[in-house]
């Protein structure tokens, strides 16, 4: 356990690092994951007026284009000033750490939090009128065609597929009886994989005639009608031997 | 970096930058304020994921390969799924909690715990200062509440609500854990505990002893596990008698002595004890107190002695064992009993010998020689009525009108007193099971004067009258079976059987010891009395 366990990276710790921990709403953070270039979001004022300190950001101008969905042009446009609310950490130490894809890293502690919020405008409105709207569409819809959709089910004489089938069994014709020694040794083999089959997996495996192939089994294997693996086939106790190896019961096979 | 001097107010621009490239994902990890959690104070911390939750939620890989395992078994497996739209949740690594070890080995361990719904309405950023002034913006990518783990042993579930039952009860906490301590100790030594029924298993039970001692004292109580090393080796001097006895009977004795105890009772609300008059040192919810009587080493000056060594009587082993015995079979017969057969038996339980020798040993305090510690008062959690019983010691037993001094009375407590009395006045022998099952108990606490007969059919519970009268004929045919101290044969004539106070019963009974005038011997430096016919 203890190879798996990662070793954290304290040394930023150690520098007694104060971090903010700041809540965002969505709408920034989507404008903040369109900004170009080093990554530059806006500007973060902070100040004191009347003894306290008030903290505000400025998104940049070019980032308060609003995508929306629909064919209309935004008309919105996201407000720019926010103010931070500042709060304490209190009741609860924040520690932030981060993970990369091969080490582990405390980078500091949080010394504040605070919540950015809109400055109430006209456009935080429109905002938020368009983010409404948005949300109350339902999932699924019902939409009427005007059209009929005629392409889908046409009647057909015969399907592809089963056209495709016919000629597959065409092919491979009726299954012929194989020597009975090969068929023994391909029953065997496949028994030595899994104790328990189906009669018909059987008959895929060995591709012989059921009736044929049934007479084999019978000689050889034991029917389970019911149990927990019902309507399944599998080796007689003699011939069965699942913790050494198979040749031996199939060479006594043989000699018989 | 800008500053702008404004006018009226100082503000400083920085400039808030989201990086893009970043590899690295950034979570964030919360301690409770009350675990105070310094990470500067971390000197070394390794973090891993807590997989333990993969076997519920991997798949579960039957046996592959011959033996066993059926042909296509897999895909008709995901089939029937399928079909029967079965979802299972998947594994994500993501979302397992992490383990965090400080310190190494003897750190602290924490475990967290991510928090869901972080990410759904808002997002978080954490913003770092640079080296240039600007700001750095990271997204959050989860959060984590850690939470420290417990390195002390704790109680499992069933454990737990088992102690719960009991929590009127026991009065010592601390022995819980020593006990499954002791417990699991004992499962473990199985084997090895044949051959070391000598002292090494004493001792042991010594030392668990010793953390509990019968006192009434609440404060002293946080004493007892301090003391036990200590009180460990005068213990085994004092009690080695005692504990032969306790060896090999020790263990199973008492746990089912205590499981039966329990069993035995009803559900008790808070008022069913006030009409007890039992003595405090006699309460029934330390029932592993009574159990661990004889291995009670002495506390030391300023504590009061335990109940055992107040009541020093030669055949205290042998009564003890007994007196489980009776107390258990007490209980099976009196289970459906209510108010003063039970309220009796109660006190008979509760005394089981020890309350019944302190209560004497107050009485007799007056009239023999030897000297008694009076007791104090029932710590109020006990239930009230006992804790007036304990007061109204002297003396007063029940059936006496005015029962105790103190200021509890009870309607219950009352009518259990009425109850009382009105089955000693009228004759007893009349009302004949009732009687019967009391002349059952009386001997049995009673057998720790001395008696050893544990059965309800012993020699002494013929007719009730020889009971209940104190006679000279009483008196001689006690004398004459076995030695017994003064204190053992005022047990024998419980006052509330004769209708004597105490101090009558102490008059009475010296006139005929008189009268008697019986030999004298000393026994474990205590006078005994007895008759040679």
């Amino acid at each position: 356990m203890s190879d798996k366990g990662k070793d954290v990276d304290l040394t930023r710790a150690k520098q007694n690092t104060g971090v903010w921990l700041v809540k965002v709403p969505k709408y920034l953070s989507q404008q903040w994951a369109k900004a170009s270039g080093r990554g530059e979001v806006g500007k973060l004022k902070i100040g004191k007026a009347q003894g306290k300190t008030v903290v505000s950001f400025n998104l940049s101008e070019d980032l308060t284009v609003v995508e929306c969905s629909g064919e209309k042009v935004s008309s919105v446009r996201s407000p720019r000033e926010h103010p931070f609310t500042m709060q304490t950490v209190g009741g609860q130490s924040l520690a932030v750490f981060t993970e990369s894809s091969d080490k582990l890293a405390l980078e500091g502690m949080v010394v504040q939090r605070a919540e950015c919020r809109p400055a109430v405008s006209e456009s935080y409105m429109k905002l938020k009128k368009l983010q409404i709207e948005e949300s109350t569409k339902p999932l699924r819809f019902s939409q009427k065609l005007e059209k009929a959709i005629t392409t889908n089910y046409k009647p057909v004489s015969n399907h592809s597929y089963n056209l495709e089938y016919e000629k597959k069994k065409k092919e491979e014709g009726k299954r012929a009886r194989a020597d009975k020694q090969k068929v023994l040794e391909m029953l065997f083999s496949a028994f030595e994989k899994h104790q328990y089959y189906n009669i018909r997996d059987l008959v895929d495996i060995t591709k012989q005639p059921v009736i044929y192939l049934k007479e084999i089994l019978r000689e050889i294997c034991v029917y389970n009608p019911r149990g927990p693996h019902k309507s399944t086939w599998e080796l007689k106790s003699e011939y069965r031997h699942y913790k050494e190896g198979q040749e031996e019961e199939e060479e006594e096979e043989k000699m018989e | 970096m800008t500053s702008l001097g404004s006018s009226s107010s100082s503000t400083t621009e920085y400039v808030v930058r989201v990086p893009k490239n970043t590899s690295k994902k950034y979570n964030l990890m919360a301690f409770n304020a009350g675990d105070k959690v310094s990470c500067s104070a971390w000197t070394q911390a390794r973090m891993e994921r807590d997989m333990s939750n993969r076997r519920i939620y991997g798949e579960e890989e039957s046996q592959e390969g011959a033996a066993g395992s059926e042909f296509g078994k897999k895909q008709k497996e995901e089939s029937r799924r399928k079909k029967y739209g079965i979802v299972k949740k998947e594994f994500k690594v993501e979302d397992q909690p992490w383990i965090l070890k400080v310190n190494g080995k003897a750190g602290r361990r924490f475990k967290g715990l991510k928090k869901g719904g972080v990410t759904e309405n808002a997002s978080y950023y954490i913003f770092t200062q640079c080296a240039d002034g600007a700001f750095e913006a990271f997204p959050v990518h989860a959060w984590y509440n850690f939470t420290p783990q417990a390195k002390h042993r704790t109680l499992t579930a069933e454990e737990a609500e088992e102690e719960w039952g009991r929590r009127n009860k026991v009065v010592n906490h601390f022995s819980i854990m020593l006990q499954r301590r002791f417990r699991e100790q004992e499962r473990g030594d199985d084997d090895d505990e044949e051959g070391e029924k000598g002292g090494k298993k004493k001792k042991k039970k010594g030392g668990r002893g010793g953390d509990l001692r019968i006192h009434d004292l609440e404060e002293d109580l946080e004493m007892s596990s301090d003391e036990s090393e200590g009180s460990n080796g005068e213990d085994d001097e004092a009690k080695a008698k005692s504990k032969k006895d306790k060896g090999p009977k020790g263990k199973g004795k008492k746990k089912k002595k205590k499981g039966s105890d329990f069993e035995g009772f009803e559900d008790s609300d808070d008022g069913d004890f006030e009409g007890l008059e039992v003595d405090y040192m006699s309460d029934e919810s330390s029932s592993e107190e009574e159990e661990q009587e004889k291995t009670k080493p002495n506390k030391g000056e300023g504590v009061p002695k335990g109940i055992d060594e107040m009541s020093e009587s030669e055949e205290e082993s042998e009564e003890e064992n007994k007196n489980e015995e009776d107390a258990k079979e007490e209980e099976e017969e009196e289970d459906g009993k209510k108010t003063p057969v039970q309220v009796e038996k109660k006190k008979k339980k509760d005394s089981s010998g020890e309350s019944d020798s302190s209560e004497d040993s107050d009485i007799e305090g007056e009239a023999a020689s030897a000297l008694f510690m009076v007791k104090k008062r029932t710590p109020p959690k006990r239930g009230g009525g006992r804790g007036s019983a304990g007061s109204s010691r002297t003396g007063s037993r029940p059936g006496t009108p005015s029962i105790d001094n103190a200021a509890t009375s009870n309607t219950l407590r009352a009518a259990a007193n009425k109850l009382e009395q009105g089955k000693r006045q009228t004759t007893i022998p009349s009302s004949e099971t009732p009687a019967a099952k009391r002349l059952k108990m009386e001997p049995s606490p009673q057998s720790s004067s001395g008696k050893s007969t544990p059965q309800p059919v012993s020699g002494k519970s013929t007719p009730s009258a020889s009971d209940v009268q104190l006679t000279e004929d009483a008196v001689r045919r006690y004398l004459i079976r076995k030695p017994m101290t003064t204190k053992d044969l005022l047990k024998k004539f419980q006052t509330k059987r004769t209708g004597l106070s105490s101090e009558q019963t102490v008059n009475v009974l010296a006139q005929i010891l008189k009268r008697l005038n019986p030999e004298r011997k000393n026994i474990n430096e205590k006078m005994h009395f007895y008759l040679t016919e």
